[in-house]
């Protein structure tokens, strides 16, 4: 199953929590159908609700499933709490939202977007930031029940955001967070060797990050494999790499999508249509064909400004699968969430 | 435990805090109350007007809402008000714990005290402390604030697991830094002009 916010545009009155099941046997992503919107949120958590945004999706050992979401009652995206939804039939049916209460500054300014991580005991750790005064990453500990019952400083100050957490070993972990400060912008990786309780400081590793989300799973070999826009300015080029448990080693294993600019530099709309729509085709399959004309039809400012219309491939979300297949979802130039899935074998081929 | 009380409590108190008519006899000002508390329910585009509050307030700390009732109180005149020694104890109380808790869970240091009130037993330790203190300070009002926010923790009568939610929010900690920085103002003016006013009278 995955998960994403839909509507005209980012902080749109009409965003939706949108969600869609994929078959392995068929090898197709079923229809999509709606979670959660700012009407049955207000209705649940008795607040007026100005927008929605960033949901995860993830399935306990115990088959439970865990949406969280973001809601904005007041002002911008810093005024976001978290809520929460399970589902014990795998999505079929969802318990009401609540909101978690995790900060004393009346509960504003805390955001998901990582993957979660269960613990043997049952706990959930959720990776999340704060965006207020500053900018830093922090790990919720939920109990089973979806309660906060602690919570860990990643980073501090104003330069970091959106950890993506990767446990290693029953106590060891890695955070890799979105750089938002000001100079040399790289990936920031932080340490755990007590279960998420005590992080070390960020230190900048190898590969650019041009202030845009990253997500990383573990590797077979004790390592990481990193999705991210190795770029020092936009989001035109999604890589993915791997890197061992350290960071030290950074390989590039293949270029998920990118714009055939190899600067990212905006198009024409005339010559954007012809490009898109190939790749449309490309990424969605023949079946997927007859919505190629009411696609080109709506691009708008989402992919277009004054300067011309540009590529973007965005907000990795990586996990690996029980069957041992890895899949990753990202924005796909703000149009459509694309799933890139792959097996050890292939794995193993790049890493060579 | 239903999470929805606080809300319409809240509403009913605070609108009767600031409501005009202090002078009006204790009848009129009961009736005004229980005004409130219908008002809290009324539905404006599907939320209640409580809940329209508490989209911009959240839910307020135990202690402001009995600092608000205590202020029905001393309006209802069923208590008179506290002494200015007593509100002071209580401003600097609650300045000083606010002092502790913001700056650093904004993001200012890697330490961050409001993972404290989740295995609060340091922090209730230090707030026993606290409210030995203004017990020793023969401050009565103070005691009770601290001793029935931690009752309403040990009971988990809000949806926060955290102590420092039943303890300490934003608009108190706003309400007495003013009260407290005011205060002090008017006692150095004050104490400032004495002082001039002893320079001109020596011979």
């Amino acid at each position: 199953m995955a998960v994403w916010f839909a509507g005209s545009r980012e902080g749109g009155a009409d965003v939706e929590i949108r969600a869609a099941k994929y078959s392995a046997t068929d090898d197709a992503w079923g229809q999509e159908q709606v979670l959660a919107t700012r009407s049955t949120t207000e209705t649940a958590v008795n607040k007026h609700i100005r927008k929605l945004g960033n949901p995860i999706i993830a399935l306990t050992p115990n088959n439970r499933l865990w949406l969280f979401y973001v809601s904005v009652s007041v002002g911008g995206w810093a005024g976001s709490a978290i809520n929460a939804a399970y589902s014990d039939d795998l999505g079929e049916s969802w318990s009401a939202p609540r909101q978690l209460v995790t900060t004393p500054f009346i509960n504003i300014s805390t955001l998901v977007r990582g993957t979660p991580v269960f613990h043997t005991d049952g706990g959930i750790g959720l990776p999340v930031y704060h965006e207020f005064l500053g900018k830093f990453a922090e790990y919720l500990y939920l109990d089973s029940e979806g309660y906060v019952i602690d919570k860990f400083r990643i980073s501090r100050g104003k330069h970091s955001l959106q950890p993506s957490i990767v446990p290693l070993s029953p106590t060891r972990a890695v955070a890799l967070l979105r750089y938002a400060g000001d100079g040399p912008q790289h990936v920031l990786a932080s340490e755990s060797n007590d279960g998420g309780r005590t992080w070390s400081r960020p230190r900048a590793v190898d590969p650019n990050n041009p202030n845009s989300s990253l997500a990383a799973v573990a590797s077979p070999d004790h390592g990481l494999l990193v999705a991210l826009n190795d770029l020092t300015d936009g989001r035109y080029r999604l890589s993915l790499y791997g890197t061992n448990s350290r960071m030290t080693l950074w390989q590039p294993l293949i270029q998920l999508d990118q714009s055939p600019d190899p600067e990212g530099n905006p198009f024409t709309p005339e010559v954007y249509r012809e490009i898109i729509g190939d790749k449309f085709m490309r990424s969605s399959g023949s079946q997927r064909g007859g919505l190629l004309e009411q696609y080109l039809g709506h691009l708008d400012q989402r992919v277009c400004s004054d300067s011309g219309c540009e590529f973007e491939y965005e907000y990795p979300y990586f996990i690996r699968s029980q069957d041992g297949l890895y899949h990753l979802v990202y924005s796909w130039n703000n149009s459509f969430v694309k799933h890139v899935s792959f097996n050890e074998a292939w794995l193993k081929e790049q890493l060579q | 435990m239903n999470e929805t009380w606080q809300m319409y409590v809240t509403f009913a108190l605070l609108a009767f805090a600031i409501a005009p008519g202090r002078k009006a006899a204790r009848p009129a000002q009961l009736a005004l109350l229980v005004g409130f508390c219908a008002l809290a329910f009324l539905p404006i585009s599907s939320l209640s007007l409580a809940a329209w509050l508490r989209t911009y307030i959240e839910d307020l700390a135990i202690t402001s809402v009995l600092l608000l009732g205590w202020v029905g109180l001393v309006r209802l005149r069923l208590v008179r008000p506290m002494s200015q020694v007593r509100r002071w104890q209580i401003f600097a109380t609650f300045s000083a714990l606010a002092l502790f808790l913001y700056p650093a869970t904004l993001g200012l240091t890697y330490f961050d005290p409001y993972r404290l009130g989740y295995a609060a037993g340091p922090l209730l330790a230090a707030l026993a402390l606290i409210t030995l203190c203004l017990w020793l300070l023969g401050n009565t009002f103070g005691v009770a604030l601290l001793v029935l926010a931690t009752l309403a923790y040990a009971f988990s009568i809000k949806p926060s697991g955290n102590y420092w939610d039943y303890l300490l929010d934003p608009f108190l900690a706003l309400y007495c830094w003013g009260a407290l920085l005011s205060g002090l103002k008017q006692h150095w003016t004050t104490k400032g002009a004495c002082t001039n006013l002893a320079i001109k009278t020596a011979p």
